[in-house]
């Protein structure tokens, strides 16, 4: 048997100077002149303020000590079950291609529709792109922030 | 931090009050998600999603306040509720809010 059998694994690791100081931040344990210098570190390493969500994401989770409810194991058993998958699936591909072909569809058509002014035709056209730029912005927004959100793991 | 609803902790004395504190949050679904508890709603029980949703925004607000606190070097909040009102379908908005004190104990 030999000796790297008992070196620490990842988890067991030694946590870094900055994980340490990121715990104490989460925890508020840090005095004033050691927080504000940490602020301003924060504000410039993504790494770092993900470090800090993780630990007050720790935090959130751990105040919440009721012992799972009877149903909690039947929505699990539920999430596992191939019908309940195969028919959410089917259900969500289903919807989706149906809705968004629609929407596109009649997009089209009213846009290439010559009874309709040109004029009516570009403020839709217009209408759509903006509409769909502020979506995509909006998501591109979510995604960035969603590693640094403690409370996305939050049940009830 | 120590966060009560009550307006006074056994064994401690509140000797310095610091003044209101709250933290406010507006969380919502998305879409996806909403879709999918629009069918849960017809089926009938509980919403998982909004149920969700709503223990989100009541870690975030109550979270907030108690920033609020540190930051004004509390040692607890006294008079603690939650409020909620709607300023958007499908969004949760909670307000948390207390009174923010200095404590001494007893003994």
């Amino acid at each position: 048997m030999g000796a790297d059998m008992h070196a620490p694994r990842g988890s067991e690791a030694e946590p870094t100077a900055d994980q340490l100081l990121a715990m104490a931040y989460a925890d508020g344990e840090l005095d004033a002149a050691a927080r504000h210098s940490f602020e301003s570190r924060l504000a410039g390493d993504t790494a770092l303020a993900r470090e800090v969500a993780k630990h007050r994401a720790f935090a959130v989770l751990a105040r919440r000590s009721a012992a799972p409810e009877p149903a909690d194991y039947e929505w699990r058993r539920l999430a596992a079950d191939p019908l309940q998958r195969g028919t959410l699936g089917v259900g969500w591909v289903a919807l989706s291609v149906g809705v968004l072909g629609l929407l596109g569809l009649y997009l089209w058509r009213f846009l290439v529709d010559d009874s309709v002014e040109w004029v009516e035709r570009a403020l839709v056209l217009s209408a759509t792109v903006g509409g769909l730029a502020l979506l995509a912005a909006a998501v591109r927004a979510r995604l960035r922030t969603l590693p640094l959100d403690p409370y996305r793991n939050v049940e009830r | 931090m120590i966060v009560a609803t009550t307006d006074s902790l056994p064994g401690h004395e509140i000797y310095e009050c610091l003044g209101l504190v709250h933290g406010t949050t507006v969380r919502a679904r998305n879409l996806l998600r909403d879709v999918g508890a629009v069918f849960r709603t017809i089926a009938g029980g509980e919403v998982p999603e909004y149920t969700k949703l709503v223990a989100e925004a009541r870690e975030q607000a109550l979270d907030r306040m108690v920033a609020e606190a540190k930051a004004l070097g509390a040692d607890a909040v006294v008079g603690f509720r939650f409020a909620t009102s709607e300023v958007a379908k499908a969004a949760a908005e909670i307000v948390a809010y207390g009174t923010a004190v200095k404590l001494r104990s007893h003994g």
